[in-house]
This record gives structure tokens, sequence and C-alpha cells, in this order.
């Protein structure tokens, strides 16, 4: 997986049986969903519940790879290693960088839903 | 489900139902459009506890289930399905988002059948979906024959039950047969009825006879043929056709009459006479061994010797012994069944425990004795329902 895309178009089609429709729908909920979920995130690491942040970590995880976004993926999954293993701090630098990463794939997806295109 | 499924178990329903419980909705929503262009109806749910109320609403043929979830998570609702009965066989999926050893392993001790990682691919996703279907079919078609079989087997009980009362009512009626002679008896038939019957007779003012009969096998043809055999045995078919009651001449006309029949089934018997007057007792057996006299004292004999059972040899003749009855004796009579009857460890009751219990019993009175000795049966084999019919057939000798 190429980590020069804020996401794969090709590649998350391909999981969805080029559906384009079913993937325009996705990328609405996302855009919809994921600063719900990250502010969710960043509750958690501000209460400095280890759990918590896993937990709403992991659930964001499942989202973002729906869309072939690698670097936020990574970045994500990592935020949620630091949450099960309870070291939070490192996780305010990861968590960070998960929203920057974020804030990029909702704008690339944003762009998408309203051009048709992934550019 | 679809009905045709019962018919065809190695078929997948023909629209088979998915459940599909995550509480994130994209990746929900992603799977769950997945699994409807496999051509599966999907029910959502966005969380265990709402997913466990629509799987035993819905009965999906397959639920698919996010590990993590608020309220309750995954391998929590495969507990809880496992442990309620209606739903238990459901078919169960994970989803698992990296396969650690040690979360397939926890997974299935809690119940899962099977994992799906969330970044499966679509052939990975059908493969394992179509497994579990297969799977659902399979134990949806077992449970619905283990339900006919049920069905029949109440069926076939409730035959055996009917068949036993007849039995039943064919029974002698207890307490004093003939002046100063008593009777008493107790008889169990098992669960799938064996064909033991017994009885007792008055030849005439100086006379009874009496006998223990067991037609092999089990189930209601034996029960049938030990009845058969019972109105043979009845006094006045017995003067018409034989004119005497000696058993030995009894016997010899009944191995005539009742051959082995086609499938090897045939019968033992043990036929006693006693003399009122002479105090005399006669007896003779094809096969049989459930007989034996407790004198007054306590001391035991049994009352057989070895001999085929009816309807091997056509020309067999039976030895008749004879012996002196004295006042206070007991015959006994009695079913395999009784000294058969198994431990849970497998060991047999066995005579001597039998000896052991009538010689406790000897100074009660006979109608509590042979109940004693079914308890003591029962104890032993650790349950009121023997493997065998149970009978006990007892006369005392006032004299």
């Amino acid at each position: 997986m190429s980590t020069d895309v804020v996401f794969n178009l090709v590649e998350a089609l391909t999981r969805v049986d080029e559906d384009e429709e079913l993937f325009h729908t996705l990328a609405e909920l996302f855009v919809e969903q994921a600063p719900l979920d990250m502010a969710a995130t960043q509750a958690a690491l501000d209460a400095g519940d280890a759990e918590a942040l896993a937990r709403a970590a992991h659930r964001m995880k499942g989202a973002i790879l729906q869309f072939s976004a690698p670097r936020v993926f990574e970045a994500t999954k990592e935020l949620e290693a630091l949450g099960k293993a309870g070291t939070l701090d490192r996780a305010a630098t990861v968590c960070a960088q998960v929203d920057r990463e974020l804030q990029q794939l909702i704008a690339a997806l944003r762009a998408y839903v309203a051009n048709g295109s992934a550019s | 489900m679809n009905s045709n499924t019962l018919s065809k178990p190695a078929a997948p329903p023909v629209v088979a139902t998915v459940l599909l419980v995550d509480d994130e909705p994209v990746s929900r929503l992603s799977m769950a459009a997945r699994l409807k262009r496999m051509g599966l109806r999907v029910l959502e749910a966005g969380n265990g506890k709402d997913g466990l109320a629509i799987l035993r609403r819905e009965r999906p043929d397959l639920t698919i289930l996010d590990w993590i979830m608020p309220d309750m998570d995954g391998p929590t609702v495969c507990e809880q399905v496992r442990q309620d009965p209606d739903i238990l066989s459901s078919q169960l999926i994970l989803m698992t988002s990296q396969d650690q050893p040690e979360q397939i392993a926890e997974g299935l001790a809690r119940g899962a059948d099977d994992f799906l990682s969330k970044s499966a691919s679509k052939q990975e996703i059908l493969a394992r979906v179509q497994s579990g279907l297969r799977a659902a079919s399979l134990v949806r078609s077992i449970e619905s024959t283990r339900d006919e079989l049920r069905d029949k087997q109440g069926e076939l009980e409730r035959e055996l039950k009917s068949a036993a009362g007849y039995i039943q009512s064919l029974l002698p009626v207890a307490g004093e047969i003939a002046p100063s002679i008593d009777m008493a008896w107790t008889y169990r038939p098992s669960l799938a009825l064996g064909g033991d019957l017994f009885n007792v007779s008055r030849w005439n003012d100086q006379s009874i006879y009496f006998y223990i009969l067991d037609a092999s096998g089990h189930g209601v043809s034996p029960a049938l043929r030990a009845a058969s055999f019972a109105t043979f045995l009845r006094p006045e078919n017995i003067r018409h056709c034989i004119t005497q009651h000696d058993p030995a001449a009894m016997l010899v006309e009944a191995n005539r009459r009742y051959p082995l029949t086609e499938d090897g089934n045939y019968f033992t018997i043990w036929i006693g006479s006693f003399n009122r007057v002479t105090h005399q007792l006669s007896y003779a057996t094809a096969g049989h061994g459930g007989a034996l006299i407790q004198r007054r004292d306590g001391a035991i004999e049994w009352l057989t010797h070895p001999h085929l059972p009816l309807g091997f040899e056509p020309e067999s003749t039976y030895e008749l012994t004879t012996l002196k009855i004295e006042a206070g004796d007991r015959v006994i009579l009695m079913s395999d069944g009784i000294y058969e009857a198994p431990a849970p460890t497998g060991e047999l009751w066995g005579t001597t425990r039998l000896e052991t219990t009538l010689m406790d019993h000897r100074s009660a009175p006979l109608r509590e004795t042979l109940p004693a000795l079914m308890a003591e049966a029962e104890r032993w084999h650790g349950s009121p329902v023997f493997p065998d019919d149970a009978a006990l057939l007892g006369l005392e000798f006032r004299l």
C-alpha cells in the first residue's frame, strides 16, 4: 500500500466491488461520523482513561479501514496499541498526528464526494 | 427459514439471513453491503444487547459479531447464546482486527464458531460465510431429525405403556389364592417392555400351579407373545389340550406349540405345581433360572436346573423335580431383570446380594418382603427404571 496518498481510491473501490454508489455513502457517513469519534478519542486521552482511548481508537480504525488510507490507519492503530498498553505519555503526540491525518482524509473524502474524483 | 432446508440438509437455505452486529456504522454499512451482494438477507444491530435480542427473535442462519462493542461485547454475546437452550446452536462468527492467536483461543473458549478479520478480502468473507451457512444448515437438519426422532420415540413409548398396561391386566390378584397359601407379587415393566409374565392358577381343590415366563426380546412383540403364551397356560385350555397339570407335560406341549420364531425369538419358563394334600411341589423349567425356595429358617435353595429354552428341539422332554413343602416355606419366582439389574458401574446385583436381602427380610410378611427386594435392586441400579422387566412372585405356604 503506497503511503504518499491520503487514501487509495482504486483499492478502496475493490473492497466494495467497484460499487461507487456504496463508496459514496460510506464516505458521507464517515465525514459525519469521524469528527465525533475523534472527539471521543481526544476526550478519553484528556481524561487519562487508557482503556476508553483504546476503545475509541479501535472503533475509528474500523471505519478508516474502509478507505485504504494508510497513514491515518497506521497512526490510529498505534494510538490503540498505546491505549491498550496504558502508555499515555506518548499518546498525546500520536493522537495529534491522528487528528491531522484524519482531517486530511476527511477533506479528501469531501472533495471526492463533491467532485466524484479522488484527486 | 425456508422449510425446504429441512428436506435438503446439504444445500444452504435459499435466502439465508445474516445478522451483523457492529457498533461502528461505517464498517457495518460496508460489510452489510458486501453481504447483501452475496445474495444474503442482512439484519443489523449497533450493539451486543440489541444483537442478542434480534438473534432470539429472528433466528438468523449466521451471526457476525464485532469483538469490541459498548454494553455487551462480541464474546459476551457468544457466551449468552451458548447458555440459552433455544439458540445455543446458532452459528457465530467473531470479527477480529488482528489474528492474535490468544484472541482466537479466547473467542473459541467463549463460544465463537469462527473468526473473520476486519480486513478480510471479499473471497475470504464469502468463504467464511458459506462455511458458516453450511454448518447452520447441517445443525438445523440434525435438530429437525432429532425432533422427529423424539416424536417417534414418544409415540413408541406410549404404545409400550399401553402394552405394559395390558400385561398388567393379565396379572393375578394378590392375597390368599388357595386356603393357607398367600401370594404377593411386584412387577415393574422396563421402559422398553420385556416379555416377562407370571401367574398362579387353581387346577382343582387340591392343586395350584404357577409359572414365570420370559419371551425373548424387547417391545410390544414379546409382550404380545407372552400374553398369548399366558392364554395357553390358562387352566381351561390346559384341561382341554393336555388334560393334566404336570409341569413337565405342560412344557412338552408348549415346546411343540411355540417353536423358535423366524427372527430367533423364544420363551424361557419355569412352572411349578403344588398339591395341598401331599404338600409336594413339582417343577420343571425350560431355560428359566428365576425360582427359589426359602425355608422358614431362612435357608435358600434355587429350584432350577439347566435346560434349553422352549422351541429349540421339537422332541424335548423335561425333567420333573419334586420336593416337600414345609409350613412357612416361601417360593419366590423372579425375572432375570431383578438379579441382573446393573449398577451404574455395570456390575450386576447378582443372586448373592439377592439372597442376603431375602435373609434380612425373612421375618417380614411376604407382601413387604417383595417390595423390599425390588427397592434394594433399585438402590443398586440407581434408578427406578430397570433395563429389563423386573418381576417378583412370591408364595407362602402356611399349611
